[in-house]
């Protein structure tokens, strides 16, 4: 596995000379199981600075629940998760969120008597360490809606906005509290072709940024498009890692797709 | 959060003000005891909003009120600290309990910690009932007139109990203590992931709201220089609480305020007419109020009624 992540580092453009063999997210045997499920086993994998690695997997195989156990929404029953080598299992969402994790929901949730702009601010005003002022977090706010593109949408009620501008939301939400790693949960969903490569550029734009970023996706052409690198799930167990072109060609990968080839399918069964 | 600040308002500000400090020269005792009570009222109407504001819906706002008389009284009885610093006592003594109950309670949500708000009151009620040698059981306590009886003096300070109050809620409205309540209220998960702390802001909500409420308390005691379990912890009380800011128009500043001179009024109305006739009409309001109204009253005319006289070109 470490030689795997290793190789991974070169791949990335954005790896400078001297790098610091530190990584961002270090998880180590991460354990979850609800009754009698074991939705997440034992699970490894790091991410490296600047890194865009991609969670897949079909339907139940535990992508949320790792995202949950990162975000702190749920405790760990074993392992261990290091967001720049400090300890996060045990502390609660909004202490891991100040220690630089920010997330998206799949399921968009906006808080609905908020204005957009409202809502960026809340999470900039609590969930960065140390705290900023209320009004340089509006400024910072304002320009954040403007930058995923919802300048002129800032005064409204997220009730009032498609699908697409309630993930954008999500994002500057996430990304109001200046995270060290951004967590995206399936945020190209549910969009239109046009919308999605709008979300993709939206991506590439955070990596110039040097934004590190786990997410989950579900549409392969995006997962292809823009990852450095690609953890594949089943059944709570990681089954595959690497760049994705090994990925999607890993025989264990097909299987779990039920046989079908990854690269020709917009969307995979389910 | 964008409140602009016009003449037409501040000029409206000004005459309320002096209207409310001019108002005991203007009536005779009765009109002057009722503001006392309606400004009491006000008080519990405007301190339960505050907990409300983070999404919780306290039923046992009587435990605090009646922790606050009680403290007053006691402290009154025993070692005849002045009436004020009783009711200063009283609100702390109410803060302090409010600050054990909610670190228990308040991690639980909506139902269940609405449920152990009845539970709270109700038990100190007992509890009181049983110890009748330091608490007076079930005969009360009594204390001598506040201030003599001159009612002028007691309207003055309920009156600014009720401007510390309403200037704690608008401290609040205009913080970032706003954002984290709306933040809490409108989805615990989500807000706890954004950074904020739920348990934490909630049970300063309930300080804050018990502060106020306590302090009511002690004042109640002293002005009506009798006090019994039944009524103090009473759900009465609780539930006046309740239906004063519903009513009115919840997380504002003028909701509930606006409330309470509405509910006050029927209530005071009710009593001469029709014997236990408010209780009937505080159940009628919260059905009608929730199931037609549910902004309240500063809803209704912010979404109905003032847009008819805006002109027309706008």
């Amino acid at each position: 596995m470490n030689l795997e992540f290793a190789g991974a580092i070169h791949e990335s453009p954005l790896r400078g000379s001297a790098v610091i063999p530190m990584s961002l997210l270090e998880v180590k045997n991460l354990t979850k199981h609800f009754g009698g499920l074991a939705a997440v086993q034992g699970v490894n994998f790091a991410i490296g600075r600047g890194e865009i690695v991609s969670l897949i997997g079909p339907n139940g195989a535990g992508k949320t629940t790792i995202f949950n156990l990162l975000s702190g929404v749920y405790t760990p029953d074993q392992g261990e998760v290091r967001l720049d080598g400090e300890d996060l299992v045990g502390r609660r969402p909004f202490e891991i969120c100040r220690r630089g994790m920010g997330r998206t929901f799949q399921i968009m949730q906006p808080f609905p008597h908020m204005t957009v702009l409202e809502n960026v601010a809340t999470s900039g005003l609590f969930g960065r360490a140390p705290k900023a002022s209320m009004k340089k977090v509006e400024e910072e706010a304002r320009e954040l809606c403007r930058w995923v593109g919802l300048g002129e949408k800032a005064g409204m009620f997220p009730r009032n906005l498609p699908v697409a501008d309630q993930k954008r939301i999500e994002i500057a939400r996430a990304l109001a509290i200046k995270p060290k790693l951004l967590l995206l949960d399936e945020v190209m969903s549910g969009l239109t072709p046009t919308e999605t490569a709008e979300a993709i550029k939206l991506v590439r734009q955070l990596r110039e940024r040097g934004m590190t970023i786990f997410l989950i996706e579900h549409v392969m052409k995006v997962v292809m498009g823009i990852s450095d690198r690609v953890i594949v799930l089943h059944h709570g167990e990681k089954i595959s890692e690497g760049p994705p072109r090994q990925v999607a060609h890993d025989s264990k990968v097909i299987e779990a797709y039920l046989g079908e080839e990854m690269e020709n399918s917009e969307e995979p069964s389910c | 959060m964008n409140r602009s600040f016009s003449w037409k308002k501040g000029f409206f500000l000004l005459f309320l003000i002096l209207f409310v400090l001019g108002f005991p020269r203007l009536v005779d005792a009765y009109f002057l005891h009722l503001a006392v009570t309606f400004f009491l009222a006000m008080i519990l109407a405007s301190s339960w909003d505050i907990l409300a504001r983070t999404g919780q819906v306290s039923v046992g706002q009587a435990g605090l009120f009646g922790i606050g008389a009680y403290t007053a009284a006691i402290l009154f009885n025993r070692i005849h600290l002045s009436p004020v610093l009783g009711m200063v006592a009283g609100a702390m003594v109410s803060v302090l309990v409010a600050a054990l109950l909610g670190y228990l309670t308040l991690r639980l949500r909506g139902i269940y910690f609405s449920i152990t708000t009845i539970a709270f009151a109700e038990a100190l009620s007992v509890i009181w009932l049983m110890t009748p040698g330091f608490t007076g059981g079930a005969m009360g306590l009594s204390t001598p007139p506040l201030f003599g009886g001159d009612r002028q003096q007691a309207y003055y300070l309920i009156l600014g109990i009720l401007a510390l109050t309403v200037a704690a809620v608008w401290l609040i409205q205009s913080t970032r203590l706003n954002f984290a309540f709306t933040a809490i209220r409108e989805n615990e998960e989500v807000a706890n992931v954004m950074g904020i702390n739920p348990t934490r802001y909630k049970v300063l909500a309930f300080m804050v709201s018990a502060f106020f409420t306590g302090f009511a308390g002690g004042f109640y005691s002293h002005y009506n220089t009798y006090i019994i379990p039944y009524e103090v912890f009473g759900l009465g009380i609780s539930i006046a609480c309740l239906v004063m800011p519903i009513f009115g128009g919840l997380y504002t500043i003028t909701g509930p305020i606006l409330g309470t001179i509405i509910v006050k009024v029927i209530e005071e109305y009710l009593r001469v007419t029709v014997s236990y006739g408010h209780q009937i009409a505080y159940g009628l309001i919260l059905v009608l109020v929730v199931l037609f109204m549910p902004e309240g009253v500063v809803g209704l005319w912010r979404n109905k009624i003032s847009p008819l006289f805006r002109p027309a070109s706008r």
